[in-house]
């Protein structure tokens, strides 16, 4: 359902409902720099520069700072997208590791979007 | 005789829930009593009341508790932190739920230290009469035990004199920057109390991160077996089945429902303070911390909790 745009290369991953941004990216075959993935570490952030999302389990305070929790810091491994999001790495490159999956998801979208503009005539 | 060995590691997790669950049923650790938000466990191979304590709200480690064999051995340890300048604490019995009294202090690398002399007798699970050598119905990886623990603070040689000075300890293996002690650097440094290879090891970072809490196994195919109910429990795995140059361990690190890095860890040579120290040189570290990858994942100095 949301659709994660990367700035600034624009592009556009396709995510399941309640899927994660990381578990998204991942599955969509891309890589970036992570860590425990179980939100305790800190390392997997990224700035939402558009869009809403929310945690899907508790998170550390000292792991996202009171300011972090409204700046658009967004723990990717916790951080399930409310709407379509727009997203930009910090320190970390947004690797491409696995085209195939990158076509799947490609796919995915246009499935996806292909429904809704149905859905949207009736 | 001093310390005998780390009794508890209390770690702070997110969701209790979800921590009981990886302890209890993919480690295979005992829960023994829980009280106000903690749930205790101990190893089946364990015969005190508790080696874990889970603590919900947060990540990281809360404290940790050395067992020493007499009374007496707290009021020398006491004077002997006194005199390295520590703030030495009394606690008192059932400040935690059946431990001891003792002392509590706070390290040089801001990580909170018990010592105790006793804790409520449980028994490990096969018992003390014409025992079988495991219990029938272990729960996943069935770990017998707490292992060590790896911390991190910002100067690892003041916390290697603290524990030689203070705890009797003595390091078998040390990553530093020179082989001369006296020029060398501390970068890391592995320490114990008895034949164990390590209880406790100390690794450059920042104050009062936990790095791992390990738990014992005791060979290659118990590390693989491991690793298999990881990927059965959708454990993320950090590194591993490998082995460590330091300490000969075989491990792999993977990491808890709330982000804490553990480790099962097998093997390791037996320790003897007549030993001369194993010492590494930073060139080899990768070598010293995953033998056969011979590379440091990106994790393995960033990612403590």
């Amino acid at each position: 359902m949301p659709n994660l745009t990367i700035h600034p290369t624009g592009e556009v991953v396709y995510l399941e409902p309640g899927e994660t941004v990381l578990g998204g990216l991942y599955k969509a075959g891309y890589a970036y720099t992570i860590g425990c993935r179980r939100g305790g570490c800190a390392i997997c952030k990224v700035d939402v520069l558009d869009g809403e999302f929310s945690y899907d389990h508790p998170v550390a305070d000292s792991v996202i700072s009171e300011q972090e929790r409204t700046d658009g810091t967004c723990l990717s491994c916790r951080a399930v997208p409310d709407s379509d999001v727009t997203i930009e790495m910090r320190d970390s490159c947004l690797r491409l590791v696995n085209p195939f999956l990158r076509q799947i998801n490609e796919k995915a979208r246009l499935r996806a979007e292909a429904l809704a503009s149905t859905t949207t005539k009736e | 005789m001093g310390i005998l060995r780390m009794g508890y590691a209390h770690v702070r997790v997110t969701d209790l829930a979800e921590a009981k669950h990886h302890y209890a049923n993919t480690l295979g650790l005992y829960e023994t009593h829980s009280e106000d938000g903690k749930v205790f466990f101990k190893g089946w191979d364990e015969w005190d009341h508790h080696s874990l304590v889970l603590e919900e709200g947060g990540v990281g480690v809360v404290k940790y508790g050395f067992k020493v064999e007499k009374p007496e051995d707290i009021d020398e340890i006491e004077k002997k932190g006194q005199q390295f300048g520590l703030t030495m604490e009394r606690m008192s019995a059932g400040e935690n739920a059946e431990v001891s009294d003792g002392i509590r202090f706070t390290t040089p690398s801001d990580h909170v230290f018990e010592v105790y002399h006793s804790q409520t007798l449980i028994g490990t699970e096969v018992g003390t009469h014409n025992p079988e050598a495991f219990p029938r119905h272990l729960v996943g990886v069935g770990v017998p035990g707490l292992d060590h623990s790896l911390i991190l603070a910002e100067d690892v040689r003041t916390m290697e004199n603290m524990l030689t000075e203070v705890f009797g300890f003595y390091a078998t293996e040390r990553v530093q920057t020179d082989l001369n002690d006296d020029d060398a650097h501390y970068i890391a440094t592995w320490m114990t109390s008895n034949n164990q290879i390590h209880q406790i090891a100390v690794l450059e970072g920042p104050q009062s991160k936990l790095h791992h809490v390990a738990f014992k196994l005791q060979d290659w195919a118990e590390v693989g077996h491991a690793g298999d109910l990881f990927t059965m429990d959708d454990v993320p795995i950090d590194i591993g089945p490998t082995r460590h140059g330091i300490t000969r361990g075989q491990t792999i690190y993977f990491f808890d429902p709330a982000g804490n890095r553990n480790e099962v860890f097998a093997g390791g040579y037996l320790a003897y303070p007549d030993r001369p120290t194993v010492k590494w040189t930073p060139d080899q570290i990768a070598k010293g911390i995953f033998y056969h990858a011979r590379e440091i994942n990106e994790r393995f100095t960033t990612v403590s909790t």
